[in-house]
């Protein structure tokens, strides 16, 4: 009997942590998040999407300073005002040779910005805030954190579009006789 | 005057329109996707913190997520071009493995100073599962998709490693307070 209540009790004690990490997390996070995200929201609906697709018009070019523009900022900013998934739809402003590193990177920035705009994408927040919050209970500061993974995604997103831009044209070339491809 | 007074009245109404659709959308986005992800991690840190579980995880992801050469190891392994598809959906492996990463950061087993390398190391997959999906929302061609896919898949194997370094880089002088 003692040996079924001590089960009994350890399973309860696994919903009664849960719960407490729940109401931590919901109380933590949520009031912030939906005000934020309310702002927002409201501000995005008065940019509009317009100029979005003008950068993404300007980003296509063949210059290699528009290699961050391409891949960090028209992401970011598309994935800013857009927020997963419509941002992804906005590769179809630029050169069809892009278009494979274009995406790379617009799934990259749904992540980076987390710490700093997490409207961008709520539904995916614990790929910052899984970790973040396990910084958090040992009582520091999340602000520098969020920051720094922000300015090394930048980083990050040009390199790997880069790369990835390299890699596309090096597989077309190998399918078509050693050609570059055009359009 | 009335005409002034019609402006300022349509003026404000538009603004009011505007937040009130702009916090429905943001309660819409609570319920709908935020909650029940809370709920299920919530979950999972209770049987973790509370069950046997948390020590086989501890003793495989720990000797992993320590330290810069284990951190490289698991970002080379989520980047392979075989697995990262199969990780990628909806984001959901790379958040519980970073919850679990946080909640051994909070135990002290894994040093803080390898959060933002981390970050990046269990977060190296994303999106793979979804590129034929992303490039076909970006009107591409059946010919871009066909040596798009396979682009991104092999150049994130190249840069899954690349990007643990750069926020090893990156955490140099941060300083938690």
């Amino acid at each position: 009997m003692a040996t079924l209540a001590s089960w009994a009790e350890a399973f309860a004690a696994i919903f009664k942590e849960g719960g407490n990490v729940f109401t931590g997390i919901v109380g933590g996070i949520l009031p912030g998040l939906i005000v934020l995200m309310t702002a927002i929201n409201a501000l995005v609906s008065i940019i509009g999407i317009e100029r979005v697709e003008e950068l993404g018009r300007k980003a296509g070019g063949t210059s290699p300073l528009l290699w961050p523009v391409r891949y960090f900022f028209y992401p970011f900013i598309a994935g800013f005002i857009l927020t997963n998934p419509i941002t992804h739809m906005m590769g179809k402003f630029l050169p069809e040779r892009y278009k494979a590193a274009w995406v790379e990177n617009s799934f990259r920035a749904m992540h980076y910005g987390l710490g700093l705009f997490p409207h961008m994408n709520p539904g995916e927040i614990f790929t910052w805030a899984g970790i973040s919050s396990g910084v958090e209970s040992l009582g520091y500061s999340t602000a520098e954190l969020a920051v720094r993974y922000l300015l090394c995604g930048a980083v990050l997103m040009t390199i790997s579009g880069i790369i990835t831009e390299k890699m596309y044209f090096w597989l077309w070339a190998r399918g078509h006789n050693g050609q570059q491809p055009t359009n | 005057m009335l005409k002034l007074i019609d402006k300022v009245g349509r003026g404000a109404g538009k603004v009011v329109g505007i937040l009130y659709q702009a916090g429905r959308d943001s309660i819409d986005q609570v319920i709908t996707n935020i909650l029940p992800f809370m709920a299920f991690v919530s979950f999972i840190i209770g049987l973790i913190l509370k069950s046997g579980v948390g020590t086989v995880i501890a003793n495989t992801l720990v000797p992993l997520s320590s330290n810069l050469v284990g951190l490289l190891v698991l970002s080379f392994i989520v980047t392979l071009p075989f697995l990262s598809p199969l990780l990628g959906p909806g984001a959901v492996i790379g958040q519980i493995i970073g919850t679990l990463v946080g909640v051994e950061i909070g135990r002290g087993t894994v040093p803080v100073s390898m959060a933002l390398p981390a970050m990046f190391a269990v977060n190296g997959q994303c999106g793979c599962d979804f590129v034929p999906v992303g490039l076909a929302m970006s009107e591409a061609e059946e010919e871009t998709i066909e040596y798009g896919v396979p682009a991104v898949l092999y150049s994130r194997t190249i840069s899954g490693p690349i990007a643990v370094l750069l926020a090893w880089v990156f955490s140099i002088g941060l300083t938690y307070q």
